[in-house]
């Protein structure tokens, strides 16, 4: 037989002393016994950031119409390309930004502003063209079975720094297409699943106090401990039981810190103005964006920020009117903007990757002339990177002249996943989890990390 | 129907059995795929543990090992912990006291069969089986398809466990329920029934009906986990890499589950169920349906054409001024509510989810586990895994293969189905299967902590004719079960992880256990058997990914009718590491979170039930003095009476709670039901309550 784990006696002997004469604190024999799976954990290798902020736009924002300028389709706009297809333009104009000169259309003019510290990647491609596979593919390496969340992976990965928040948050008003699958955990272990937070008085899931008063829930926690003491005895080295009460204690911490951390009216006018945000709203993804600001100045790993949901017209499925891209820009652009310049200006940009993205684009080419919308396209299609350790003012690969397929330089939605795990200092080769005899990873067989846009 | 034989040379054998290259070499001799011989009980010196075979392999062991058991555990630590791990409830306090008034020898062996003769026990044991098939109520297609149908397996499978069906017929039924011979036609639709099992395979995307070789995938991999605790849905893609399993085995299945219709219960781009099997017979079903559907079939046009019209917006630029989306959108709702008053007319014939015999063909190995593929693999003649015998179909056989497959799954010289099954009452009953890795008996899994015992289990099992029941006794009413959970410096240095079992192990409540205690104890568990949920009618079924299926449907019974979605879980179960509809699960996790104190804390269902719970209290318990009103709580939370210092500690708790309850509700409140409540609310959420010796 051999030892495995287990304290030592003397730090078992010290615990057992304390519990059994009713001295200590369940604080304080947290603190002595046991690990948990969300104790911060080394990385793999130098680390770039300490955290992402995934932008997720749901429905499919078609590419030629955003970050990836085609003239060949405006030129031939309607023109037949055989039959039963046409050629269709982009319904905005594309104008350079920045000292890069980097093209965006005007339905990004704020994005296009920050351009400078972006790295757009022209040549994206993901597995799966319906939203249900590809949404939970850019999310999980997977468009078929359930596999854990990149999120779950990194809170898996690194544990959590924040002791009363989790490691993984996702700001989602609404459900994507597939639902939480998006933030689940699976095989992961439950604590490395994302919180979702959304707008309202109770922003994460029964994190307000029910019992009538403060006071009546602080005798409550007292009388949790008093009857954890007194079970204790005997049972002194079960660290099961002492993740139990410690995991008690995290949640009146988080309960204590999420008003403050979802109050913003400690924020000033000019940041609710950067912001777009109108003082006491919680509406829209200007919220959402100041809300991933907090998060991650108080620690939090990995936040997503999920725009749109999978009913039909609130979402970039344009499939009938293209002009609905009008008002979803206008909720997206300006706070995304601000959320990269605020970061900026507090010296956060560095340690963060900011990670816009969708599950695919849109198709370059309309069965009818006149048509309004856009097809699936998840062949190629665009998504951007900006901050910690990623070149700004950089577009990286290219798609062919009509935005059909990938013409360089392909960027995966395996490879994608492996660069972020990578800047966060994972291997994503060594990022592993053994599940039904054998070891999952996040990008299956595949994932290269895409070095040339790393600076 | 075939015999097994498996032929143990051929385990070893060179390459000229076969196999293709690449197969690891670590398959041959390999222990779980040798025939169960059932080994001699070894000798123990202590007297009081030479009693049950069980106690004779564990202390031969532990005595090997230097290690010494720790005291039994006392008879309330006892029933507490048997009657959670048989029924999923905590006992009542007259249950308490009978077993602890009961003299008998054979005392406890009456209190496991009383919990094995009760209703609640199917509920429980079900609930296991449904976690291996990843039973859920809906399809898992991107829109999550309700399959109205589908409780009906998960009552044959709590109702199966309740009666005790041979663990054999209980296989055997669920692969080919629909071939075997029936006493009656009431046999013959249970067994039909059972073959839900297949039907439930998991379904992906908006064609579902169209990936016919993921959704064949799902059943295969699920088959090898869940009766061989084997993985071998890798083969679908590549020999296995661990286990001795080629891709031919894989498409050695997969032309049985070919050969078989799978019922669609819809999806996004082909909305209209087909394929369900009616206990009418399908021939009389279309006799009385023909004029329903004859009456249907127009608004069916009616309801594609407006469906067209509306998605005739992705196509062209509309130029009809009369039309808008939203108007076309509003014409196609209004279509599909008349066409429902229709299909709501329509004889409400038995149905079940369930297989049927399709048409027999072998199927080649697909390169790359891609049916697309151009390059066509070689044609595998439907047959078992050769690492057990590779036995294939006769060339005569006629079916499908399923019959021949529930044989062979089932035959006593099978090495697995035996050991498997009976390593998974063990692993709910200690905490830890004797194989750790409860379906993955493969080089990949863990080894075995007591090989002789398992096997020794194995073969009783089948001895006593595959009765889980006579499993059950035969495991709890051994001394091993009935350990303590004291500490013990000496066995803790030695076997840190207590993996040859010198004590118990302490588990915390499972989700159902925790969520059904909590409804019994607050009087408002509806204890009636779950039916069919308020589905709307199975004919009107327009879901799409932008509108999944989303509905959720209250309920105040046992956890396990609760609805279970595939794309959406219950965010209480999921948050206790509940089931999952769309993962085999053998072992479920027992995650200790931050969100799960939230719950007990805060949630809206912990106070309500609290509320009520203290409502009972206090109408149970006459006059008002604190001791039979701590009695009352603590009996039924902990199954224990408090002692004098905790009645006195007790007293002083609840004043503080009436003075705090009394400042802050003013006088009118019931401050004694409230008082009660805030300290009910504190034991639920003590580990006491939440964690079982």
């Amino acid at each position: 037989m051999t030892v495995s784990r287990g304290s030592s006696p003397s730090r078992r002997q010290v615990i057992r002393s304390l519990a059994g004469g009713g001295l200590i604190l369940p604080g304080l024999l947290s603190e002595l016994i046991g690990n948990d799976s969300t104790t911060p954990r080394p990385p793999h290798i130098a680390p770039k950031v300490k955290r992402v902020i995934f932008v997720f736009m749901t429905g499919g924002v078609s590419h030629v119409d955003t970050f990836d300028p085609k003239p060949f389709l405006t030129k031939n706009h309607d023109r037949p390309r055989r039959k039963g297809s046409y050629y269709k333009g982009a319904d905005w104009s594309f104008r350079r930004h920045g000292k890069s000169g980097i093209e965006v259309s005007d339905l990004f003019p704020r994005i296009g502003s920050v351009i400078d510290d972006i790295c757009v990647i022209r040549s994206m491609q993901n597995i799966n063209g319906d939203h249900f596979g590809a949404t939970i593919g850019i999310h999980t390496g997977s468009a078929t079975f359930n596999r854990p969340s990149i999120g779950s992976w990194v809170s898996y990965g690194l544990g959590t720094v924040n002791r009363s928040l989790p490691a993984f948050m996702v700001v989602s008003p609404g459900l994507p297409y597939g639902g939480a699958q998006s933030w689940g955990s699976d095989f992961l272990p439950a604590t490395h699943e994302g919180t979702r937070i959304v707008p309202g008085d109770e922003p994460i899931a029964n994190v307000r106090r029910r019992s009538s008063s403060a006071a009546l829930q602080a005798t409550e926690l007292d009388l949790v401990q008093y009857f954890d003491r007194q079970h204790l005895e005997g049972r002194e080295t079960d660290s099961t039981l002492a993740a139990r009460v410690r995991s008690l204690e995290t949640a009146f911490r988080m309960q204590a810190a999420a008003p403050e951390v979802f109050d913003l009216s400690s924020e000033s006018d000019a940041m609710h103005e950067l912001y777009g945000l109108e003082r006491g709203s919680t509406a829209g993804f200007a919220w959402q964006c100041l809300v991933a600001r907090r998060l991650a100045e108080r620690g939090v790993r990995f936040i997503e920020l999920i725009d749109g949901d999978s009913s039909i017209d609130k979402n970039w499925d344009a499939h009938a009117k293209m002009s609905s891209y009008d008002a979803l820009a206008r909720n997206v652009d300006r706070p995304i903007a601000a959320l990269i310049q605020d970061l900026k200006a507090r010296g956060m940009l560095d340690e963060t990757l900011v990670v816009w993205t969708t599950e695919f684009g849109r198709g370059p080419f309309s069965p009818s002339p006149g048509a309004e919308g856009r097809g699936h396209h998840a062949r190629a299609y665009s998504s951007w990177l900006a901050g910690g350790g990623v070149r700004g003012g950089m577009v990286h690969g290219a798609s062919d002249e009509l935005g059909d397929d990938v013409a360089e330089n392909i960027v995966t939605a395996h490879d994608f996943q492996a660069t972020i795990l990578h800047q966060l200092g994972i291997d994503h080769e060594r990022l592993t989890y053994r599940h039904g005899g054998r070891d999952f990873r996040l990008t299956d067989v595949h994932g290269r990390v895409v070095r040339e846009i790393l600076a | 129907m075939i015999r097994l034989v498996v032929t143990l040379s051929l385990l070893g054998a060179p390459a000229e059995d076969g196999l293709e290259p690449g197969i690891a070499v670590e398959g041959a001799g390999y222990w779980a795929f040798q025939r169960v011989e059932k080994p001699d009980v070894p000798h123990v010196s202590r007297e009081d543990w030479r009693g049950n075979p069980v106690d004779r392999f564990i202390l031969a062991r532990l005595e090997k090992e230097g290690l010494a058991p720790v005291p039994p555990a006392t008879r309330r630590v006892l029933i507490r912990r048997t009657t959670f791990d048989l029924i999923g409830l905590p006992p009542t306090p007259q249950e308490v006291d009978a077993f602890l008034a009961d003299d008998s020898p054979d005392a406890f062996a009456k209190v496991v069969d009383r919990l094995l003769g009760s209703k609640e026990y199917g509920e429980r044991w079900g609930r296991h089986w449904l976690d291996l098939v990843r039973y859920a109520d809906t399809a898992g297609d991107a829109a999550d398809f309700p399959v109205p149908e589908a409780y009906k397996y998960r009552n044959w499978v709590i109702e199966s466990f309740a009666c005790d069906e041979t663990y054999d017929d209980f296989v055997r039924e669920q692969i080919a329920g629909d071939l075997l011979p029936a006493a009656d036609d009431d046999e013959r639709w249970r067994q039909t029934i059972a073959t839900g099992y297949i039907a439930i395979s998991r379904r992906i995307g908006v064609s579902p009906h169209n990936l016919r070789h993921i959704t064949i995938e799902s059943t295969i991999d699920n088959l090898g986990k869940t009766f061989l605790g084997l993985t071998i849905g890798c083969a679908r893609c590549h020999d296995h890499k661990f286990d001795r399993i080629p891709t031919s085995d894989y498409y050695a299945f997969y032309g049985i589950f070919d050969s078989s219709v799978y019922p669609h219960a819809g999806a996004e781009h082909q909305p209209y169920r087909r394929d369900f099997v009616y206990r009418a017979g399908k021939a009389k079903a279309d006799e009385i349906l023909r004029p329903y559907r004859e009456t249907l079939a127009p608004w069916d046009r009616r309801e594609r054409e407006a469906l067209k019209l509306y998605r005739s917006f992705q196509d062209r630029k509309v130029t009809d001024p009369s039309l808008t989306r939203e108007s076309t959108w509003k014409a196609l709702l209004r279509v599909r509510e008349r066409r429902a008053l229709v299909a709501r007319t329509f004889p409400d014939l038995e149905i079940a989810h369930a297989i049927q015999e399709g048409k027999s063909r072998d199927a080649h190995v697909m390169k790359g586990g891609d049916p697309s593929s151009k390059a066509k693999g070689a044609l595998v003649r439907r047959g078992f895994l050769r690492v057990l015998g590779g036995a294939k179909l006769a060339a005569e056989a006629a079916g499908s293969g399923r019959a021949e497959l529930a044989g062979w799954l089932t035959d006593r010289s099978n090495p697995l189905t035996a050991r498997v099954m009976a390593n998974r009452v063990w692993h709910h009953h200690f905490g830890r299967g004797i194989v750790a890795t409860t379906s993955d008996f493969g080089v990949r899994g863990s080894p075995p902590t007591h090989p002789e015992l398992l096997d020794y289990l194995a073969a009783r099992f089948v001895e006593s004719g595959w009765s889980v029941k006579a499993m059950h006794r035969l495991v709890l009413l051994s001394e091993t079960y009935r350990l303590g959970n004291a500490e013990s410096a000496r066995n803790s240095k030695l076997d840190p992880e207590n993996l040859l079992l010198w004590r118990a192990n302490r588990v915390r409540l499972e989700a159902e256990q925790l969520r059904d205690s909590l409804l019994t104890l607050s009087g408002r568990l509806d204890a009636s058997i779950g039916q069919r949920h308020p589905f709307p009618h199975r004919l009107t079924y327009f879901y799409r990914q932008h509108e999944p299926f989303s509905e959720t449907y209250a309920t105040n019974r046992r956890s396990v009718y609760m609805l279970q979605r595939r794309l959406e879980k219950d965010a209480f179960l999921d948050l206790f590491d509940g089931p999952d509809g769309n993962l085999h699960v053998g072992e479920r996790g027992e995650s200790t979170t931050t969100l799960q104190s939230l719950y007990l804390m805060n949630s809206e269902f912990v106070h309500e039930q609290v509320d009520a719970m203290a409502r009972r209290l206090l109408a149970e318990t006459g006059d008002g003095s604190p001791r039979p009103r701590l009695d009352w709580a603590y009996e039924r939370l902990f199954s224990r009476r408090p002692d004098d210092q905790e009645v006195a500690r007790g007293r002083e708790h609840l004043s503080t709670l009436r003075a705090i309850i009394a400042r802050s509700e003013g006088a009118r409140a019931d401050v004694e039901r409230l008082a009660w409540s805030a300290y009910l609310r504190s034991m639920v959420g003590s580990n006491a309550f939440l964690f079982v010796d």
